[in-house]
């Protein structure tokens, strides 16, 4: 049977210098000559698994078998000679360089033992983008060739280099959908050629189309193996996100008043020129949740960034409280009252090295309250941190245990600790809960309805339908950088006809869009 | 990892980084020596080893050698400055080399103003001391500035900056200031008045600047570690992305980090001017500045460990002085002893797979117990 597999990986653990444990013992079985999928929601762990495969990253446990063989990919170079190639999610071409230089890096044909031959790369080039009918163009510099036509760059340098099996890291995140349906095509002729192509992704509607077999990733963890064909979207999104634990949350209808947040016509190109944000407008006002439902990548994270200031949108305006936040730093956003729950709880949200009191204070330590002259008192800023500790029941030895040495749930209770205290008119809560455990959810989720109900306006973003559709007094739905629905009520919404909207089979009449910005 | 695993780990690394430093210097040191069979070579290693280990803190006799000693806590005073220079500059992830160039252009600084200011007693010292601090801090907005507004590398900036200030003062000491009657290439004589006070007159040179060097490395630790901005330049070397979230003045602190480290290594440079001569007559980089970021890494970036880890390198330096004096042994071997330690201290990787295990025993114990956790609730539910 062995035979049947050309990829196994037995058992991998991964534990990073960090200490997060990114696979906790996660099998792996690819037929030869499948599209197999792997899939699941941001750190799952799909990446660290594919890196191992591809000998960027050592397995801390477990075994992987290559063609039936034991193997030790201890470099890519290792893995390339096992006749594995990857396609980065980020490309890894040198941009100044022609495509058919790029074809050749570290292969170089030589005419006279020491000049570069590059009428061989581009022969060779042009031979291999015929033979699998990619088509590049080998005299072009990188640099000025369209996003799409960089990845054929990149499946060709694979090829050229012998892969037999080929991992592509999300590799429809930065196409445009003719790129999309143009790269599916050529990896069912890849498989028709043979070959063994593992795809990861998050997008249901592009696994359905073009995967034989799936494996699902859930927080390190494998959820088993499946056929496509056996498997509806329903049953894969359970397995990826977890749906079956539903968490109820108690709430009153909402009494919303003023206009607090107010976004119109935002636009925003992103550095591929593709259009991230396309007329983009809702208002948020006192007193209510307004969720912003929508499978990742359809203009989530660029909205949030532009709301404060981690980017800046082409045009649109942006207003809190009737004033302009636009091109405003973070500090005089947060003068206003605005306080943000990012995505990227690592990146923004604390500075691991630092104690959970340092953490806590990040955006206070200026407060006169805190300070008696030119020193802090230490006897204030103690007495905050132990409060918010408690308040928020923080899981900890002391205030002075250093934050990235706590739970990812209660790494993100001392975020939200933060955020939540300031005296905040506006919380932005970008995937609150994501990768977090159970308890931790459930106290954030009540702790966001009860900030509501007491008159703090909230927009919450989140990729977990239970969690937008559970909290949310009212709902849109974000798809290809618009709105493409708008729910007035959260009550009588159903999955299913969420589902329509995310996945653009359906959207709204502008009118009914319209109504969100309650004018 | 918690808490007692990394304590653990941090003083097994530095232990071991110190070991094989002196493992090194003996196998030189054994090498070198022109003792005729092994067992003569032996001896004169092991002589030239107690003196290197023992000799800056006790005579031959037995006795503890206050000469020696002095002369450690007198090395002491400049490297504590640029030490804390330095400590402040990297935790705010600013790698600014500048402190040697920066001790200098202070001590030249100060030196100008002992010889030419007509200046009271007491007042002269001061003002000739925050002289050369102004001005190294005047300096340093040059990388810093250059870093915050246009992203330019503060640290070859700041490297490149060393030599500029070397070969300017140069310059102005040769062409302009020198004082011609002398035979060698120095400066007028200092103002009588501008001399700090010794400490101990036994030529050790253990002026009083040693007290301001303590007394600052409490108030640099209260800043870095009991003041908004302090907290701020950590904030910043740890996550520059998450201090730029919260709402700090990213760039301001990155300069302001850098203006500090400046005021300080220019301090250091008046005082050590001010404490040890009579005269300005540096006309090559002393050496300061470099000890000084072996000192701040050493010192983990906390000014608290700063005096210690001064204390260390003065140490070690007194003991390779002495080693050549009475064991024959060159005294350049300071820089290979310290090379080995700082390559093994600032080496991420070294010790990385005992790190690493280490943090996955600490992760599969937490896991372990979530697992548990978990189970006893969904028993008990």
């Amino acid at each position: 049977m062995a035979e049947e597999y050309v990829v196994q990986m037995k058992g991998i653990t991964k534990v990073y210098p960090n200490g997060i444990a990114a696979n906790q013992g996660v099998d792996l079985n690819i037929r030869r000559g499948e599209i197999h999928a792997l899939m699941g929601e941001n750190g799952a762990g799909k990446s660290t698994l594919m890196k191992m495969l591809f000998g960027l990253e050592q397995p801390t446990e477990g075994e992987i078998w290559v063609n039936g063989e034991k193997v030790n990919l201890s470099s890519p170079t290792v893995a390339i000679s096992k006749g594995i190639g990857m396609v980065h999610q980020h490309f890894m071409l040198v941009p100044s360089l022609t495509v058919a230089e790029n074809m050749v890096l570290g292969m170089v044909p030589k005419k006279s033992g020491l000049f570069i031959d590059k009428k061989k790369a581009v022969e060779l080039t042009e031979e291999y983008s015929k033979r699998f009918n990619l088509h590049v163009d080998p005299t072009a510099k990188v640099m000025d060739i369209p996003v799409g036509m960089k990845q054929k760059v990149e499946i060709l340098k694979a090829l050229v280099r012998g892969a037999k099996i080929l991992i592509l890291d999300e590799p429809t995140a930065v196409l445009t959908t003719q790129e999309t349906t143009e790269l599916f095509r050529e990896l069912v002729n890849l498989k028709k050629d043979g070959y063994t192509i593992i795809f990861i992704s998050h997008k249901l509607n592009e696994i359905m189309e073009i995967t034989d077999r799936m494996t699902i990733l859930r927080g390190g963890r494998s959820m088993g193996v499946h056929n496509t064909s056996d498997v509806t979207p329903e049953v894969i999104s359970r397995l990826m996100v977890g749906r079956d634990v539903v968490l109820k949350v108690e709430k009153d209808r909402a009494k919303p008043t003023d206009e607090v947040l107010r976004v119109r016509d935002l636009e925003y190109v992103n550095e591929w020129g593709k259009k991230m944000l396309d007329k983009v407008s809702f208002s948020v006002r006192k007193g209510e949740i307004l969720g912003i439902a929508g499978v990742e990548g359809n203009g989530q994270k660029e909205l949030v960034d532009m709301l404060f200031h981690l980017n800046t949108p082409n045009s649109g305006t942006v207003t809190v409280n009737g004033e302009n936040i636009i091109g405003l730093s973070q500090r005089d956003i947060r003068k206003k009252g605005v306080s943000l729950v990012p995505e990227d709880r690592m990146l923004y949200g604390i500075a691991g090295a630092a104690s959970i009191q340092e953490n806590i204070i990040s955006d206070r330590c200026g407060d006169k309250r805190l300070n008696k002259g030119l020193l802090f008192d230490m006897k204030a800023i103690h007495e905050e941190t132990d409060r918010l500790i408690q308040d928020y029941t923080v899981l900890c030895k002391s205030r002075d245990q250093r934050v990235d040495n706590l739970s990812g749930g209660n790494i993100q209770k001392v975020v939200v600790a933060r955020e939540f205290s300031n005296d905040p008119c506006l919380i932005i809560a970008d995937q609150p809960t994501r990768g977090i455990d159970v308890g931790a959810t459930e106290f954030i989720r009540k702790k966001l309805v009860e900030l509501s109900r007491s008159g703090i306006a909230v927009l919450l973003v989140s990729a977990d339908l239970n969690e937008v559709m559970e909290l949310s007094d009212s709902l849109i739905v974000m798809y290809g950088g618009k709105i493409a629905a708008y729910f007035e009520e959260t009550d009588d919404l159903t999955d299913s006809v969420m589902g329509e909207y995310m996945l653009g089979l359906n959207h709204q009449t502008p009118d009914e869009i319209r109504r969100v910005c309650h004018e | 990892m918690n808490k007692k695993r990394s304590i653990i780990f941090s003083l097994v690394r530095g232990t071991a980084a110190i070991l094989i430093a002196l493992a090194v210097a003996a196998l030189l040191i054994f090498v070198s020596s022109d003792g005729a069979g092994a067992g003569e070579k032996l001896a004169q290693t092991a002589d030239a080893m107690r003196q290197l280990l023992i000799g800056p803190a006790f005579k031959s006799s037995g006795g503890i050698s206050v000469k020696n000693l002095s002369d450690v806590l007198a090395a002491m005073i400049p490297i504590v400055f640029t030490g804390l220079a330095t400590c402040v500059m990297f935790s705010a992830n600013q790698f600014n080399l500048g402190a040697e160039g920066g001790i200098m252009l202070g001590a030249f600084v100060a030196s100008m103003v002992a010889i030419y200011a007509p200046l009271p007693p007491v007042v002269l010292p001061i003002a000739a001391i925050l002289a050369g601090a102004l001005a190294v801090g005047a300096m340093m907005l040059i990388p810093a500035v250059l870093k915050a507004k246009l992203g330019v590398s503060e640290m070859v900036n700041s490297l490149m900056l060393n030599y500029v200030v070397l070969y300017f003062i140069k310059y102005l000491l040769n062409s302009h200031l020198a004082d011609k009657s002398k035979g060698q290439i120095m400066s007028y004589p200092f103002q009588a008045h501008a001399a700090i006070p010794q400490l101990i007159d036994n030529g050790s040179k253990l002026s009083w600047g040693f007290v301001v060097a303590l007394i600052f490395v409490v108030l640099v630790y209260l800043f870095m570690y009991r003041t908004r901005w302090g907290y701020s330049i950590r904030m910043i070397g740890i996550n520059q992305d998450f201090a730029m979230y919260s709402g700090m003045k990213v760039a301001a602190v990155v300069v302001l980090s850098q203006v500090l480290g400046g005021l300080l290594a220019g301090m250091g440079g008046g005082i050590e001017v001010l404490g040890r001569y009579t005269t300005f007559n540096w006309n090559t980089l002393p050496g300061y500045g470099w000890t000084g970021i072996t000192v701040a890494i050493l010192a983990g970036n906390n000014p608290a460990f700063v005096p210690l880890a001064a204390f260390f390198m003065a140490y070690l330096n007194k003991g390779c002085n002495l080693m050549s004096t009475y064991c024959g042994v060159p005294s350049q071997l300071i820089d290979i002893l310290q090379a080995v330690i700082f390559v093994f201290f600032a080496a991420e990787q070294f010790l990385s797979g005992y790190r690493q295990k280490l943090v996955v025993k600490s992760t599969q114990e937490e896991l372990k117990r979530a697992a548990q956790e978990a189970q006893e609730k969904g028993e008990v539910k």
